[in-house]
């Protein structure tokens, strides 16, 4: 008779044969000296393996001898949600709302500026069909969480089967309907003049010069854009310098070194820039919105005019109200502002005596922080209520994603690199979600990146006010005990970053940690499977 | 088959006591069992989980799983075994969340060399490997092959204890440790005795 496999001896040695077969591999190793010497060799192998199995060669940590501890009383529970709910409408009501009436003062009608700023029509054509396939990707996702919900019972095979149906799925979808032409500099671009382009023109060159016309959008991401042409759409441009000539029939919204308007554009203008420029032969027949460093209005605007401005220089005329917020307000002999001028400055407004003003000039002077915030009660309730907001992303985080909330907490303790990666990541990634937006075809992926990185910056003090706590209470277990050293570390952050002069630089330190922190707990979750991939490479 | 590391002491009824205490929240009682109880959890994760810092971690978080799902122990069945699945299956979710590749073939029988080992060769294997040795060659191994050798060697599991928690077929299952046996043949005989360090340090 021929000799039993391995697998049968190893399981008539393990009891795991029925007794037909377990008498049959007895009798026959019974004469047999080769299978009874393999068996002999298995058992042995067992005997040998629980052995060093049990060898006992290592200590208990210290750090293992004090049992977790376990959650804290209801009240606890009850009141840390109570303020965390207080944070968080305070956080909407202080800071969000006023924020979105004073823009939705300034003629910002069409829903948040979130909204407005990405998901509008004009910025890209292809949400749309990108709203569906967040929708897909959604319920793909969900499909997922129950999938490993119902991991145990399901064959893996049928597992996989359905990622690859949902992923033959999304690869079906029709592509974005967005028409647009893409044009890439050669390393300039240049749209010569008679030349129309009946769609969005979208660009990235070093340098761009629009002198015909463009019958969509124009998105540019460019070093130095001249446009001389009409644009019958919006502009939207990412660039250095941007100098448009022309007239508008939409809105400009730019993200700009510098910006000069000479033409005319018929609906609102959006920036962010360094210095703004509304040239005198300019008309705006929108609104003004900018944040940038300097402002000059010597062109038309119809609309309002809202600024965050450090210094601001008005001679134009302004059909509405002008809201401004900032350093010097300069208003010439020249200027004519038709309705109501609030304005909170550091300086004294210099207004000269030919100015025509609709309402006397409101004003208020702001001073530095640490004069004025002190002594109000409101500043100290505010903190509280700030505190609660990062107590409740805490609460989140941790009842969402505990496994990385506790690595990246853990992650805290080793300083040096996890505040070098952070100022690694701080920079990286804003400037990585730039190039990436530049292609196009990366828009989604660079602003989810974008998202993920304000998501961070908010989640880094919850991740050190974390580690803090537990600095101070020592290492606990549980949910419960987490969030009482969260809420003990988020209080002291706060405090710390109340300090005159020296809070900001804390929390801007905190800010740096925490990310690097992020990076170092996903980075961990990682490791294994890059060094599974190193291995299979 | 049924021997589990012996991990306590105490007399059933003092159990049954000192688990009551801890349901009621008695925190004394909880350090009493988790005093108990945590150091054989801690070799237990040792063995089943590449690094030392991932076995400490683990120890922790099994507590915790252990101190929120007391509630749904049931005392007919021993408190050893209870706490041993909690761990087993708290240490391969934590593998299973790490891996990627590593370890995603099912059991494909073929792959099985067919032909006797060589007893000798097999023996003196043994002879020239200490517990040392072993340790570090398991620390080696596909996770899931080093899983099945410590739940069934370490923690003495019944196949359909090692199925449950792994997740896979019992037939499979004396598979899974045939193969885990070979694999740390193989890596022994690899590395000779080259081992020695990288077990006193383990990975970590």
């Amino acid at each position: 008779m021929s000799h039993f496999d391995e697998m049968t001896c190893l399981l008539y040695m393990e009891g795991q044969l029925d007794a037909d077969h377990a008498e049959e591999v007895r009798s026959h190793a019974a004469t047999c000296t080769e299978c009874r010497g393999l068996l002999r060799a298995l058992q042995t192998e067992s005997v040998w393996l629980r052995e060093s199995l049990e060898a006992d060669d290592e200590s208990v940590p210290a750090r293992l001898v004090q049992a977790p501890e376990h959650g804290g009383a209801p009240w606890g529970w009850i009141s840390a949600l109570g303020l965390s709910a207080g944070g968080a409408y305070t956080v909407w009501s202080g800071f969000i709302e006023p924020w979105q009436a004073q823009a939705a003062q300034a003629g910002f009608t069409q829903g948040n500026l979130l909204t407005m700023l990405f998901f509008s029509g004009a910025f890209w054509k292809g949400w749309d069909a990108m709203r569906s396939l967040i929708e897909l990707l959604a319920m793909g996702t969900l499909g997922l969480v129950v999938m490993w919900l119902l991991r145990r019972h399901l064959r893996r095979t049928t597992a996989l089967a359905v990622v690859m149906g949902a992923l033959a799925l999304a690869v079906a979808l029709p592509p974005s309907a967005g028409a647009a032409e893409l044009k890439h500099g050669d390393p300039n671009y240049s749209l010569p003049a008679g030349e129309v382009i009946h769609t969005d023109l979208i660009v990235s060159a070093a340098s761009t010069r629009i002198d015909g016309d463009v019958e969509g959008d124009l998105i540019i991401f460019s070093h130095s854009v001249t446009v001389n042409g009409h644009i019958k759409g919006d502009i939207i441009a990412f660039s250095q310098e941007l100098r448009v000539n022309g007239p508008v029939d939409g809105n400009v919204r730019a993200m700009v070194q510098n910006l000069q308007l000479y033409g005319t554009i018929a609906r609102n203008v959006l920036a962010w820039a360094g210095d703004v420029n509304l040239d005198q032969d300019a008309k705006v027949n929108g609104t003004l919105t900018t944040g940038s460093g300097h402002l000059e209005v010597n062109g038309k605007l119809v609309g309002d005019l809202l600024a965050f401005s450090g210094d601001v220089d008005i001679n134009g005329q302004l059909g509405r109200n002008a809201r401004i917020r900032g350093g010097n307000l300069t208003i010439g002999s020249r200027a004519e502002i038709a309705g109501q001028t609030t304005a909170q400055l550091r300086q004294p407004p210099d207004v000269s005596t030919g100015a025509k003003l609709g309402s006397p000039l409101d004003w208020t002077i702001t001073k530095s922080g640490s004069e004025t915030r002190y002594s109000s009660g409101r500043y100290y309730v505010h903190q509280i209520l700030k505190w609660g907001a990062s107590f409740l992303f805490g609460l989140v985080l941790l009842f969402l994603v505990p496994g990385f909330y506790f690595d990246a907490v853990k992650a805290c303790a080793k300083t040096a690199p996890a505040i070098g990666f952070g100022v690694l990541f701080l920079f990286a990634i804003p400037i990585a979600a730039v190039i990436v937006c530049i292609t196009v075809v990366g828009l989604g992926v660079g602003i989810s990146a974008m998202m993920f990185w304000v998501i961070t910056i908010y989640a880094a003090q919850v991740l050190v006010g974390g580690w803090l706590g537990e600095k101070i209470l020592g290492e606990g277990a549980g949910v419960g005990a987490a969030l009482g050293r969260l809420a003990l570390g988020l209080a002291i952050l706060r405090a710390l970053g109340m300090l005159p002069y020296l809070g900001g630089w804390i929390s801007f330190v905190v800010v740096i940690w925490g990310m690097g922190a992020v990076a170092l707990a996903i980075y961990k979750n990682m490791r294994p499977q890059l060094a599974a991939a190193a291995a299979v490479v | 088959m049924e021997r589990r590391k012996s991990i306590g002491e105490m007399s059933t009824a003092e159990l049954a006591d000192l688990l009551a205490q801890v349901r009621a929240g008695d925190s004394d009682a909880w350090g009493d069992l988790y005093g108990q109880y945590a150091p054989a959890i801690f070799r237990f994760c040792r063995r089943a989980l590449p690094t030392r810092e991932d076995a400490e971690d683990a120890t922790t978080e099994i507590f915790m799983k252990v101190r929120q799902k007391l509630g749904m122990y049931d005392s007919s069945r021993p408190f050893t075994a209870w706490l041993y699945k909690v761990a087993s299956n708290h240490c391969w979710d934590t593998l299973r969340r790490r891996r990627i590749r590593q370890d995603l073939e099912t059991g494909d029988l073929e792959t099985l060399p067919l032909e006797h080992p060589d007893p000798s060769q097999l023996e003196q294997l043994q002879i020239d490997h200490d517990s040392k040795h072993v340790r570090a060659g398991l620390a080696k191994l596909p996770d899931r092959a080093r899983m099945a050798l410590v739940l069934r060697y370490y923690s003495e599991m019944s196949y359909e204890e090692i199925a449950d928690t792994l997740g896979v077929r019992r037939a499979f299952v004396g598979v899974l440790l045939l193969r885990a046996r070979h694999q740390l043949r193989d890596v022994l005989a690899e590395s000779g005795g080259g081992l020695q360090g990288a077990a006193a340090g383990g990975r970590s």
